[in-house]
């Protein structure tokens, strides 16, 4: 009960961490939106090549748009020795990076989920298409975190590069774009292409607190 | 109680430290003193099991360390050079993550007083970024009063500090360990807090 407690204030810390950096969740939404437009214009005004296309530019975006927060995954609570007291409070390296890679889900990626319909607005995307975004974008979120929080995890280790963990992010990334781009324009698949990304899904939530639990205790132990 | 023997730590080809005895009973201060780079940071690191030693074996109530983390890490807590305190948030705000977080029974009251007694209660709805180093760590020992563990480990904590606040911190390491408390911590600065054991690195 009381670990469950622990849980709960942990992510209420989140919570406040989050609201105070309020500024940080918008940056990133307005980078997606003007990215948006800047695609748009340099494209031009056809309708049918803009939402032939839309479903990619949607998720190429919201992948950047996510390697834009990585940097804030682990490097504060890392720097202010936050996570060595969270590890002497009961929790696991590996148990922090469950954790962190939720909170990075509910705090930066679900803001994105909200602004999916009017990317779909601006992108002349079909509104039936938007429960299959929504679906593979749920699924394909939660994967960005999990590497998300790998790669950062990495980059405590090599504070001097912090480009090699987008680039690492953003190969591992590559099936998860080609298979929910293909949830949603091959909708006679949609089962089985949903299937593929939460099997990904889980592969990455397995490997996760492994890689990143050990990455977090090499770099404590080299800090 | 923390038992270091024989401890020694060498990385890549180069010795850090060999041989460290030490026992930290019950109401015990010491004080691991050295130049820097003598390796106090690494040893303090070593007896919270984030770094392996290269030989030697670290107790706790009579078993190896590693057999006994999770009872040893809920009676240990640590202050590293760094402020752990969360910048953006006020000190008030720190001081409520930390009492739900630690799930302590301290008092308002008992906070009032020790907040007066560090000179920090005109700080309370300030941010913390908005407070001098040494401000923010006189906050660190809040924080390991609203812990209340049994040992504490700190690396450097009189650093940043004036005249006035070491006496301060003096007078709250000797409460701790009129409470049964012990306290390991490493300094480069010459103090007369009342120290147990003196261990040069």
């Amino acid at each position: 009960m009381q670990f469950l407690k622990k849980i709960i204030f942990f992510y209420y810390r989140e919570y406040k961490l989050n609201l105070s950096g309020l500024q940080d969740i918008l940056t990133n939404i307005i980078f997606f939106f003007i990215s948006i437009f800047i695609f748009i214009f340099s494209i031009g005004p056809n309708k049918e090549i803009i939402s032939l296309i839309g479903v990619g530019i949607v998720w190429t975006l919201l992948l950047l748009s996510s390697t834009l927060s990585l940097r804030k995954f682990y490097h504060d609570d890392f720097e202010n020795g936050n996570l060595l007291i969270m590890h002497l409070n009961g929790f696991s390296f590996g148990f922090i990076a469950i954790l962190k890679t939720f909170s990075h889900f509910l705090f930066v990626q679900i803001p994105f989920l909200l602004s999916i319909p009017v990317a779909c607005i601006l992108l002349n995307i079909a509104y039936d298409k938007l429960i299959y975004i929504f679906a593979s974008f749920a699924i394909g979120s939660l994967i960005l975190s999990c590497l998300g929080s790998i790669s950062s995890s990495m980059n405590l280790m090599n504070q001097r590069n912090f480009l090699l963990g987008s680039v690492i992010v953003m190969i591992f990334s590559v099936p998860v774009i080609i298979f929910s781009v293909g949830v949603i324009n091959l909708e006679e698949n949609f089962y089985s292409l949903i299937n593929i990304l939460f099997g990904i899904l889980l592969i990455v939530f397995a490997i996760n607190p492994w890689a990143s639990g050990l990455c977090l205790k090499l770099s404590l132990e080299n800090s | 109680m923390i038992l270091v023997k024989d401890l020694s730590i060498q990385r890549s080809d180069k010795k850090i430290f060999e041989n460290i005895n030490l026992s930290l009973s019950p109401g015990k201060i010491i004080l691991l003193k050295g130049r820097n780079g003598s390796g106090k940071t690494t040893l303090l690191k070593a007896i919270i099991n984030i770094i392996e030693p290269t030989s030697g074996s670290i107790f706790w109530k009579g078993k190896t360390l590693n057999k006994n983390l999770y009872d040893f890490y809920k009676n240990v807590t640590f202050i590293s050079d760094r402020t752990s305190s969360l910048n953006k948030l006020t000190v008030q705000e720190n001081i409520n993550i930390w009492k739900k977080f630690f799930m302590s029974k301290i008092t308002k009251f008992q906070i009032e007083n020790i907040l007066k007694t560090l000179k920090l209660e005109v700080y309370l709805n300030q941010k913390v970024n908005s407070l001098s180093f040494g401000e923010t760590k006189k906050l660190e020992f809040l924080r390991l009063i609203i812990e209340g563990k049994k040992i504490w480990i700190l690396d450097e904590p009189l650093s940043s500090l004036d005249d006035e606040s070491i006496d301060i911190i003096g007078q709250t390491f000797q409460d701790h360990r009129s409470k049964d408390g012990s306290i390991i911590f490493s300094s480069h600065q010459n103090t007369d807090i009342g120290i147990s054991e003196e261990i040069r690195l």
